[in-house]
């Protein structure tokens, strides 16, 4: 559930399509807009978490069903007086996500950074199943102003 | 929603300039800009990021991939001028040390 009073919300329904990214970028911007007393630090912060689990999503989506338009996602991200609160749903393929279990890998590696940044930047990030949807929770904890 | 522009100065050092966000989509076009310039014989690349907005981990995976194609060619590849949400997730990675942010492009190799 979301903590605190509501000062603004977005949601975006599109195909689990690298295209996606952009649109709720741009929607994420357009609310940091109408909740200016966001901090700039927890505006990067949850923006970094939210980018690489829409990320994450995306190329699941391409791995696990080959690119697949039947995989659709949606993104709700919730602004309160204390917090700033996104849930994904998508209703790809069931994941197997241990979130207990992610590290940053070699400096070398060119991948697999993605979710670690999002554990990092993030103060709660949750993956479940739910009635056939992945499920993903992400919440930043406002500072105060 | 990226531009990139690629520009080889007079001492033939490539200069690449990511305008925007650089993510999962824009990183391709990276990863293949600098692969290009490599191939191509600059082999001592700055890519500066005054102007990146945004840099998810894929744009980390293209400065990587890159960094490590310009050392096997025998040069390297630096950054220079990154913006505030750019640093964060150098630091927040570690990988700081292993791209040292330099002032600016014309003296990114200078040392």
């Amino acid at each position: 559930m979301t903590e605190g009073h509501e000062l603004g919300r977005l949601q975006v329904n599109g195909h689990a399509q690298p295209e996606v990214l952009d649109e709720v970028h741009t929607e994420l911007e357009q609310l940091w807009e109408t909740t200016s007393e966001v901090s700039m630090r927890d505006r990067m912060r949850f923006e970094m978490g939210l980018m690489e689990i829409v990320g994450n999503v995306v190329e699941h989506a391409y791995r696990l069903d080959q690119g697949s338009a039947a995989r659709v996602l949606s993104v709700s991200v919730t602004v309160t007086d204390t917090e700033v609160r996104g849930v994904l749903a998508d209703n790809g393929l069931p994941v197997e996500v241990d979130l207990g279990d992610v590290t940053l890998p070699d400096p070398e590696a060119e991948s697999g950074r993605g979710l670690a940044m999002a554990l990092a930047s993030l103060d709660h990030l949750e993956h479940a199943r739910i009635a056939g949807c992945n499920r993903w929770t992400l919440v930043c904890e406002r500072s105060a102003p | 929603m990226m531009e990139l522009d690629v520009r080889t100065d007079e001492r033939g050092i490539g200069v690449v300039v990511p305008r925007g966000r650089l993510n999962m989509v824009s990183a391709r076009s990276l990863r293949d800009a600098l692969d290009t310039l490599v191939n191509d014989g600059t082999h001592r690349i700055v890519v500066d990021l005054a102007e990146t907005t945004f840099m998810d981990s894929s744009g980390l995976g293209a400065l990587i991939a890159g960094l490590k194609t310009a050392r096997q060619a025998g040069g390297d590849l630096r950054i220079a001028r990154p913006t505030p949400a750019v640093t964060t997730v150098f630091e927040l990675t570690n990988l700081d040390k292993v791209l040292r942010p330099r002032e600016s492009a014309e003296a990114a190799f200078d040392d």
